[in-house]
């Protein structure tokens, strides 16, 4: 056990936290400006004269895009760097062929529908026969122009960033490591100076042990943020130098997906995208968009403003996919991969600061994220061209890193970007949600359909605010009495509360059959292939442990994605690092304040090692 | 102070273990499902092996250590973003298959041309290593292969630990049957070594380590010539997964008493 | 018509191995399935005229012997030549021979002189269209093949245990000496001894009947909260000496070196099983205190009974992986399975 180990440190002219798509449209954009077509340098390094601008990008996932998802894009920004891209280069990569949005009726009977829905449910039965119902779905006539993904590609993102990270890395233009976490960012005098890499060979709680080795400082005059919506070095930043007034980040989703290979004939062809809504809980959202006649990806999204305290999203998932509309195209197929991550879903509302001394923010965790149209990679890699620019500009006029040069060339670049003024229509899109469904869904449609120029005026509570407690939300479903006995079982059974209480509301047992149908931990190792290295401290802790003793409510454990967090001894959840898949849920989903501000909560969500393996995904 | 040596260590990809593999039949034989898409890892006897010859050079300053893979490109260069950053080496990349169904007599062939155009390599300080066998093909074959390439017959497989003594011999000890381990003392390289698990701890990535690896790495890939997919092999008649899948009968909610009166039973059975 | 050749070594006590007499048994099934090619047996050793008289009655055409005392130590250099001259004299175009350590070692070598090939850990052998078929595990036992060669002379290296042993009565063999000549090139390496695991340690029984398998759980806390590794290492010890079971562990034990969990001192690399680990060969096996994940369970592929005991009725053993899951507490049950077991069973 060496504690004497010195911390070491290294210069470099620009380090990147997390390699996203924002980090590889920045890198891939830079890089070019670097180096020249013929190899030699046409940017040099200010800390190692003579060689090119060293550039590092630090991911703390064991692999590059381990962990993603299917998603669709209209690629603007992606094709702008890559123009001659096809989707044949990248594997399961497919042109958008059709587009459909399903309404999921409740054939289960246990969805919590309020009075305006179950109306319209009532009038679309009896209307059968003339509305384009099939199988409990109503398929929508139209698509309306803002969700449409016109000249669309569909990407399994693990694959598509694997594609990016090997061009950027031929190109000799940056370096990545991935399977290396950063602690946080290094402050000095008020500037960001660099980043600290996080200490291995600790024990859980941190404390040197074999091997140990402290993290190692890597000093840069520029500090890209690009660690995404749950990024640790995102939110210090923020605590450091503050959140812009009346900018807030309330709304998210746990993203959980799957990708399933199809049984032969399952009838879907490549190419298409299906939106769903209404099933298996109005507010759960779904997606599935298939990469080839044998594969498809898919998944559903569990957002803030569904107020159940026992919110979760697997066996929602479960219950989504045996809905029969999707059940007759997935049945009998298999589960190839699965992962969740959070979603920020209050987009230009959440953007933070974007530059400051040192420090320049791209992507998701930057606010980037369209929550109308709901797309976010694009969007995210056009941000990070946009700093690119700014910085090749920036460095061929010797400018310093600071705040108002950064103000100069990045942010207002990034105004005039075509990400801001999609952002602004999109801006309050969303808040009819905190209402309920049907306002959401009208909230939606306003602003869509006029330009961000009407939106219901609905203001966003925090997430702890909306939750409400078991006998409310089960009313009418299971009585109050019944819940605290239920709650009594779960803990001695050691069952999750959200299946006892899903159970008894009457949703139906899941059919496992050990290839698409597999118990949580079935899925984390089947799917996700979850492992964590040791020699790491565990990267969720809690602030104040006596909050956690206090709390009615554990929906930190109902959501996490990898049944990682666990009742624990004296009610303080315990947590095993690795089960976790670092999607982050457990951070938007503490119930209790901390520390006097009403926006930070009890549960401390770092970067972390390991989590999921898989790229298809 | 120690001669330095010159570890050549052999070593490629292999998928990392928690993957799902199938087989699949393609033009050029059996393969895996997928398998460009499968996260891959250094082959883990691999990995013992080149953190042994870092250790070793430790020991004996001037020693040269290269690693020599025979894999896809884009799989090495995958993998090099984790392994740079364990330990210093020079990577020599060749760009072919890194499948358990290739033939270890190519893979041989291919790993024993590259090692042979190795500038300046000293085949009299010549310590040729790898891991016993791969992850993949898990034959146990190709090091020794390469050894009589190179006309190396001082040859270990099984290493669990390599000791310089005075003079420069070298004790090894190699894993035989039932725990034990045989121990032999050679009079110095070149020799033939490969390693089974050793007793050291995987390094911690080193950012620093890898950047100063990644200078010689990037180019070296990018210099990685292809060897063709080598013919005359073995016919496979036959590749599949083995039907698994047993009748598990799950005991639940018995008495202590009951379990262990019945895994007796069961022990002292027939 | 081909030339059959079972090659075989002596062990440190002048003996044959019995995964030699292995090799002899499917030597000469081969050599019957081969249009009647017969077979000769070759051995390498010192003092090795006893040996061939043990298989005097095998059927064997011919018997090469290759004695000579440099050959009382196992080592690359002098068994690599040695194996040379029996296989050209013996003119083999198959060799058949046993994947003890030491062939496992200079086998492969041979083939590259001989310019033939050579196929290794061999699990089932049988012949069709007068060529040998082999099957053998690929991707640590996670797929299964089997393949030809036309290429000539092919060493198999048969897996220890993976076929029955030729049993007859000895006899007198009519030894045919193999010429031999060492040079100082051959042998600059020496035997030094053999090292063991302390007496009472030794817990790797490549004969038991049973392979015990203790996992991380052991040393993991236990439902009061505190780990208890005295009371681990009293029961997985008293188990294996009461049961003669051979001890196998999970990589993460054997990987544990901190981390708030006390090791169990008489696990080391040797007892991993799966990853990179052992595939050992038992009749039953009992895994305790261990996921059951997929890469440590590819080292059970050549265990025939599986059960396990675990307190997660959802860990991989209840997937299909073993025959019965117990889900109990592994301490309450060895505890009891060992009052229950009595010196020598």
């Amino acid at each position: 056990m060496d504690q004497q180990t010195p911390r070491q440190a290294m210069d470099v002219d620009i380090v990147c936290v997390g390699f996203g798509p924002a980090a590889a449209g920045f890198l891939a954009t830079l890089g070019r400006a670097v180096t020249r077509e013929d190899g030699t340098t046409a940017i040099e390094s200010r800390v190692a004269p003579g060689m090119p601008l060293q550039v590092t990008c630090f991911e703390r996932a064991d692999d590059l895009g381990a962990g993603v998802s299917g998603i669709v894009t209209r690629a603007r920004a992606i094709r702008e760097t890559y123009p001659d891209l096809d989707s044949s280069q990248i594997p399961m990569a497919a042109a958008v062929t059709s587009e459909r949005m399903v309404y999921l009726m409740d054939p289960v009977g246990a969805s919590r529908r309020s009075y305006p829905l179950r109306i319209g449910d009532r009038l679309i039965k009896g209307l059968q026969s003339v509305l384009p119902v099939t199988h409990h779905g109503l398929e929508l006539p139209f698509i309306p122009g803002f969700l449409k993904k016109e000249n669309g590609l569909i990407l399994s993102m693990g694959q598509f960033m694997q594609w990016v990270g090997g061009q950027v890395m031929a190109s000799g233009a940056a370096q990545l490591w991935p399977g290396t976490p950063v602690a946080e960012a290094l402050v000095e005098d008020g500037a960001v100076r660099g980043v600290r890499l996080m200490d291995q060979g600790t024990d859980r709680h941190g404390q040197p042990d074999a091997g140990y080795m402290p993290g190692m400082d890597v000093r840069a005059a520029l500090t890209v943020v690009a660690d995404g919506p749950v990024g640790a070095v995102g939110r210090q930043i923020d605590e450091q130098f503050g959140f812009p007034p009346g900018h807030h980040v309330r709304d998210w989703a746990v993203g959980m997906k799957m990708v399933v290979d199809l049984r032969e004939n399952a009838g879907l062809e490549p190419g298409t995208v299906i939106h769903t809504f209404g099933f298996p809980e109005p507010e759960i959202f779904g997606f599935l968009y298939v990469n080839d006649t044998r594969t498809a990806s898919l998944g559903v999204f569990v957002p803030s403003w569904f107020n159940s305290p026992v919110r979760t999203a697997y066996r929602y998932l479960q219950h989504w996919m045996l809905h029969p509309y999707l059940w007759r195209y997935l049945e009998g197929g298999r589960m190839r991969s699965w992962g969740a991550k959070s979603l920020q879903e209050s987009g230009r509302r959440g953007e933070p600061y974007l530059a400051g001394p040192g420090y320049a923010r791209i992507g998701e965790g930057s606010g980037s994220t369209n929550v109308l149209t709901g797309s976010g990679v694009d969007e995210a890699w056009c941000t990070g061209t946009v700093l690119a620019q700014a910085v090749v500009d920036l460095l061929a006029a010797g400018k310093p890193f600071s705040r108002e040069n950064l103000d100069a060339a990045y942010v207002e670049r990034r105004r005039r970007s075509w990400v801001e003024a999609e952002g602004r229509v999109a801006e309050r899109a969303r808040d009819g949600f905190h209402h309920g469904v049907v306002t959401g869904l009208l909230g939606m449609a306003l602003a869509g359909l006029s330009g961000g120029r009407l939106f219901l005026p609905v203001e966003p509570r925090r997430p702890y605010e909306r939750v409400r407690s078991a006998e409310a939300y089960f009313r009418g479903r299971i009585p109050a009495s019944e819940i605290e006995r239920l709650t009594r079982e779960s803990g001695q059974t050691g069952q999750p509360l959200h299946d006892v209480l899903l159970d008894r509301a009457g949703w139906p047992a899941i059919p496992y059959d050990g290839a698409l149908l597999v118990s949580h931990q079935d899925a984390l190792l089947m799917g996700g292939k979850v492992q964590a290295a040791s020699g790491y401290a565990d990267h969720v802790t809690f602030v104040d442990e006596d909050l956690c003793r206090t709390c009615g409510s554990k929906l930190c454990i109902e959501i996490c994605s990898g049944q990682a967090l666990m009742p624990g001894p004296g009610g303080v959840p315990a947590f095993d690092r690795e089960k976790c898949i670092h999607c982050g849920a457990c951070y938007w989903n503490c119930v209790r304040p901390v520390g006097g501000d009403p926006d930070r909560t009890n549960l401390r969500f770092a970067a972390g090692s390991g989590g999921l393996h898989s790229t298809e995904n | 102070m120690s001669e330095a040596f010159h570890i050549v260590v052999c070593g490629s990809v292999a998928p990392d273990p928690l993957q799902t593999l199938e087989p699949v039949t393609t033009a050029a034989g059996p393969g895996l499902k997928n398998e460009m898409l499968l996260p891959h890892v250094l082959d883990p006897w691999a990995g013992h092996a080149l953190y042994e010859a870092a250790n070793l050079a430790k020991q004996a300053p001037g020693t040269r250590v290269w690693l020599v893979s025979v894999g896809p490109k884009a799989k090495l260069q995958q993998v090099m973003m984790t392994v740079a950053q364990k330990v210093p080496f020079e990577l020599v990349a060749v760009d072919g298959s890194a499948s358990g169904f290739a033939d270890a007599h190519a893979t041989a062939a291919a790993l024993a041309d590259a090692i042979g155009a190795i500038p300046g390599l000293d085949r009299s300080r010549l310590i040729l290593s790898g891991g016993w066998e791969s992850a993949t093909r898990c034959s146990s074959v190709t090091l020794q292969l390469v050894g009589e390439r190179l006309g190396i017959v001082d040859q270990f497989q099984g290493v669990d630990r390599l000791t310089i003594e005075a003079g420069g011999a070298l004790r090894l000890t190699e894993r035989i049957d039932g725990g034990r381990h045989q121990v032999s003392v050679v009079e110095g390289p070149p020799v033939v070594v490969g390693w089974a698990t050793g007793y050291l701890p995987e390094p911690p990535n080193n950012p620093q380590v890898g950047m100063a690896n990644m200078r010689a790495i990037m180019p070296a890939l990018q210099k990685a010539r292809p060897v063709p997919a080598a013919g005359g092999g073995a016919a496979f008649l036959r590749v599949e997964q083995p039907k698994q899948v047993r009748e598990t009968r799950i005991v639940k909610d018995v008495p202590t008493e009951e379990i262990a009166r019945e895994i007796v039973a069961w022990v002292r059975g027939a | 018509m081909e030339q059959v050749l079972v090659l075989l070594h002596t062990d440190e006590t002048g003996g044959l191995p019995k995964a030699g007499l292995e090799a002899v048994a499917a030597g000469a099934r081969m050599g019957a399935e081969l249009g009647g090619a017969g077979f000769a047996v070759g051995i390498i050793g010192a003092g090795v005229q006893a040996d061939a008289n043990q298989l005097a009655g095998c059927g064997a055409s011919r018997f090469l012997v290759a004695d000579a005392p440099e050959l009382a130590q196992s080592r690359y250099a002098t068994d690599a030549a040695a194996a040379e001259a029996v296989a050209r004299q013996a003119g083999a175009t198959i060799i058949l021979a046993p994947m003890t350590p030491r062939f496992a070692r200079a086998l492969p070598g041979l083939a590259h002189r001989l310019g033939g090939r050579v196929d290794t850990h061999i699990t089932g052998l049988a012949a069709a269209g007068g060529t040998p078929v082999v099957t053998r595990w690929f991707y640590r036992q996670r797929i299964e093949g089997a393949l030809q060669r036309t290429a000539r002379p092919w060493i198999i290296l048969l897996d220890p245990g993976a076929f029955p042993a030729w049993t007859g009565a000895a006899g007198t063999a009519t030894a045919e000496a193999v010429p031999l000549a060492f040079g100082p090139a051959l042998t600059r390496t020496t035997v030094a001894g053999i090292e063991s695991p302390a007496a009472g340690q030794q817990t790797i029984r490549p004969d038991a009947d049973l392979l015990f398998v203790a996992g991380a759980g052991w040393t993991k806390k236990q439902a009061d909260g505190q780990p208890h590794p005295a009371d681990a290492e009293a029961f997985i010890l008293d188990f294996l000496r009461r049961s003669r079971a051979s001890l196998g562990g999970s990589k993460s034990l054997v990987d544990l070196s901190g981390e708030g969990h006390a090791v169990l001192g008489f696990m080391t690399h040797m007892n991993q099983i799966g990853q990179t680990g052992a595939t050992p060969r038992h009749p039953k096996g009992l895994a305790t205190c261990c996921h059951g994940e997929e890469p440590h369970v590819v080292g059970w592929r050549f265990i025939t009974e599986r059960r396990a005991v675990n307190l997660d009725a959802n860990c991989g053993w209840a997937r299909g992986k073993a025959d019965v899951l117990y889900v109990a507490d592994a301490f309450a049950v060895m505890k009891r399975v060992n009052e229950l077991l009595t010196d020598g069973n």
